[in-house]
């Protein structure tokens, strides 16, 4: 077996038997999904009372009655007959008459703002054949209502469109007419999503990625800097070369923090698999089941672990202690960290220059762009791959990777003359001089 | 030869370490490097060892430069001794073993033997750091010789170790030379380089000074020497016809003989004068010789050595 896959495999079994590892392995996919669902629960505990709710229809076919009268099913409680919905008025408005929707949509978003109402539904002339004339409008988090009303406009709309239909029609139509809609659900301010479950998601995916990536990244440096300090280094370098090593490391703590991503999504499947027996955030679903957001997830969290942990080498193999190493950490950790103290501003704008130029810069970017990406959450008509957010993940991705190829060539430069320095830190003059080598 | 240094030289800013030094090491013997602290004798075996390059000259292998495939045939206990603190004994083994070219499955056989002999069998799944610093020592030294290398290069053996240890480890360097192996090791102990040696090279301020088989640096160095313990005052002896010169120890003196002279002569003329309780012909230590040329070494003007340079 090859020397570099001796030492890939040592570092791996290492960090794998370690108790810490088990215990992040299930503690952070709890943490982080508690985060996107905290605000959510905590709107879905308040005993708000009766929720009240307007309907626009256009549909001309009375849909919006229908929908009105298949919510008092709900009672706020099973043994009383207080109603859970009340539908405080359904608008039939002409299609034809825009002048009047809007002035109804603006009165009812008053409404909202006011507190007079928690939701107004929209159904547009079309609604049976295009989901986005479908919305609802709310400031509210409440999941549990949202998915009884998707439930119902899911049954409601089928009905129609078989109505409407052919009797003769084949099994594919007929599956095609039945099927479930999503109902598009905005605030006032017209966002597609709740802010706050946006803003926290956003903030749990960067802190997953940031976690993994300077977590896993130091331990390569702790590795290097273990074997120096108790000088293990020179046998090992009489036994592999200083390249063998510096990969081994690298790659085999990544391989560790793959296993820690695969279990992840192993989890995340099960979840997904479930997710119709719990009431979750539809909201929630576009970001955390969003492909595009999986797919860069996992390559910036490996292309980022790539390019980091290679920087940490090169800090391991040119300092002479722990304490001196925590001091280089630092500014490190600021790059990745970020995106979180701009927080609020990606969030205003996700599309703003600085926001794109720092999800561009390689050492900024895999935190930067998750934060982008979470935030824009860009649906499957979105998708392309050489503009919109999903080309800019795309290059960003290869911006990084390009980077992380220049860092081994650099670190293995310093790193094989810098292992075998013991007691003094080397000036940069010297490093400068060692690339020359 | 198996191991050949052609004129190489190594400097660390203005600080010659290594100064010209040419050696050849033939295959089967042991091979001692002394020398003071600070002699070079630790830079001349990094350099053996391609973990410094040196300024000038070559290290040759079987007169060939050395390949990356040499390191498996050679088992290095570095000067600055360390293990993997969190590893078990038996898997360190196993890994520093592997590292060397061997298969897991052999690694794993030699191990429980050799811990058995050095008496940490019972110590084999413990981690690394919760052996002594003696244990540790002897641990490094099974992991220097488990992978069956040809050339075992030993950076000051002796360090750190006890009596007993050294006798150990001095009889498993015999067995590993009557199996047809190389041992090249340094020490600034001049005794049991003596005791071990049957070449041996001694540098002093990165430059040769003294090269050969042991007989025949004894018999270069030789002088006609006797060791002398007696009852009452050893004064006389300086005054006695033939004796050159008196080194007065503890519990004996040495007598440095003219040339010629017969030691019997020297005993009868002792024996008339006091009890002599031990009377020994010597032959010249590697140490007298060690001092000798240290001393004429070293320039008047400089009385700092080189420094333990890396």
């Amino acid at each position: 077996m090859s020397k570099f896959l001796i030492v890939f495999k040592r570092e791996y079994a290492q960090v794998v038997k370690k108790k810490s590892f088990v215990v992040g392995l299930i503690l952070t996919p709890v943490l982080m999904l508690a985060f996107v669902l905290l605000p959510a629960l905590l709107a879905h505990m308040k005993a708000d009372g009766t929720e009240r709710l307007a309907i626009i229809d256009q549909t001309e076919r009375s849909v919006g009655n229908q929908f009105a009268e298949s919510l008092n099913e709900y009672k706020l409680t099973d043994d009383e007959d207080t109603p859970y919905y009340s539908v405080e008025q359904v608008y039939t408005i002409d299609p034809g008459d825009s002048t009047r929707f809007r002035a109804v949509e603006n009165s009812l978003r008053e409404q909202i703002n006011d507190k007079d109402l928690k939701y107004f539904l929209v159904l547009r002339q079309d609604a049976d054949l295009v989901d986005s004339s479908i919305y609802i409008v709310t400031n509210s988090d409440n999941f549990r209502s949202l998915r009884r009303f998707e439930r119902k406009l899911s049954d409601l709309m089928a009905s129609v469109r078989l109505e409407m239909s052919d009797i003769n029609l084949s099994v594919d139509s007929a599956l095609t007419l039945t099927r479930s809609i999503d109902l598009v659900v905005r605030d006032t301010k017209g966002e597609s999503m709740p802010f706050i479950t946006k803003y926290f998601s956003a903030l749990v995916f960067v802190m997953v990625l940031f976690g993994t990536i300077l977590g896993y990244g130091q331990l390569v440096m702790r590795s290097v800097i273990e074997e120096k300090n108790s000088r293990i280094m020179e046998v090992m370098i009489s036994s592999v070369s200083p390249f063998q090593l510096m990969m081994g490391k690298i790659l085999g703590l990544g391989a560790a923090t793959l296993t820690q991503v695969a279990v992840w999504f192993a989890m995340g499947a099960g979840l997904f698999l479930l997710r119709s027996s719990f009431d979750i955030d539809p909201s929630i679903d576009r970001i955390v089941f969003n492909p595009a957001i999986i797919v860069f997830f996992v390559l910036y969290l490996v292309s980022g672990y790539l390019l980091f942990s290679t920087l940490f080498a090169l800090l391991g193999s040119i300092v002479t202690s722990d304490k001196e190493a925590q001091s280089l950490v630092a500014p490190i950790t600021m790059l990745l960290i970020l995106p979180v103290i701009l927080g609020i501003a990606v969030v205003q704008e996700p599309n703003s220059l600085m926001a794109r130029v720092l999800s561009l810069i390689p050492f900024t970017a895999p935190t930067m762009m998750m934060m982008r990406l979470v935030f824009v959450a860009p649906t499957l008509s979105e998708y392309s791959l050489f503009s919109g957010i999903v080309g800019e993940a795309l290059l960003g991705f290869v911006l990084v990777v390009a980077a992380f190829a220049g860092m081994v060539w650099l670190t293995s430069k310093v790193f094989r003359i810098g292992i075998l320095m013991y007691g003094k830190r080397p000036t940069l003059p010297e490093i400068i001089k060692w690339l020359k080598y | 030869m198996l191991l050949t240094l052609d004129n190489i030289c190594k400097s660390f800013g203005d600080t010659v370490a290594v100064n010209n030094l040419s050696l050849q090491v033939p295959e089967g013997v042991i091979y001692g490097i002394i020398g003071p602290n600070g002699a070079g004798k630790t830079t001349t075996i990094r350099m053996i060892m391609n973990i410094t390059i040196p300024d000038a000259g070559r290290v040759l292998i079987d007169g060939q430069p050395a390949t990356p495939d040499f390191r498996n045939r050679v088992g290095y206990l570095p000067e600055e001794r360390g293990l993997y603190k969190k590893m078990a004994v038996t898997e360190v083994l196993v890994y520093m073993a592997r590292l060397k070219g061997c298969s897991a499955q052999a690694a794993k056989s030699q191990v429980d033997p050799w811990l058995q002999r050095m008496g940490l069998f019972d110590y084999r799944s413990k981690k690394v750091e919760e052996l002594s610093k003696g244990m540790q020592q002897k641990l490094q030294f099974i992991s220097t010789i488990l992978h069956d290398p040809d050339l075992v290069i030993l950076d000051e053996l002796f360090s750190g170790l006890d009596p007993l240890n050294i006798e150990i480890i001095k009889d498993i360097l015999l067995e590993l030379k009557r199996n047809g192996k190389t041992i090249l090791f340094s020490t600034h102990v001049m005794e049991q380089a003596e005791k071990l040696c049957d070449h041996v090279c001694m540098i002093s301020h990165g430059r040769k000074v003294i090269d050969g088989s042991m007989t025949e640096v004894k018999a270069q160095f030789g002088k006609n020497s006797v060791q002398i313990e007696i009852e009452g005052d050893g004064h006389f002896l300086r005054e006695l016809s033939g004796v050159l010169h008196v080194t007065e120890f503890n519990n004996y003196l040495e007598l440095e003989l003219s040339e010629g002279v017969n030691s019997n002569q020297i005993l009868k003329q002792v024996v008339e004068r006091v009890a002599v309780r031990r009377f020994t012909q010597l032959e010249p230590s590697l140490y007298n010789i060690f001092i000798e040329m240290a001393q004429a070494e070293r320039p008047e003007s400089d009385t700092s050595g080189g420094g333990d340079s890396v």
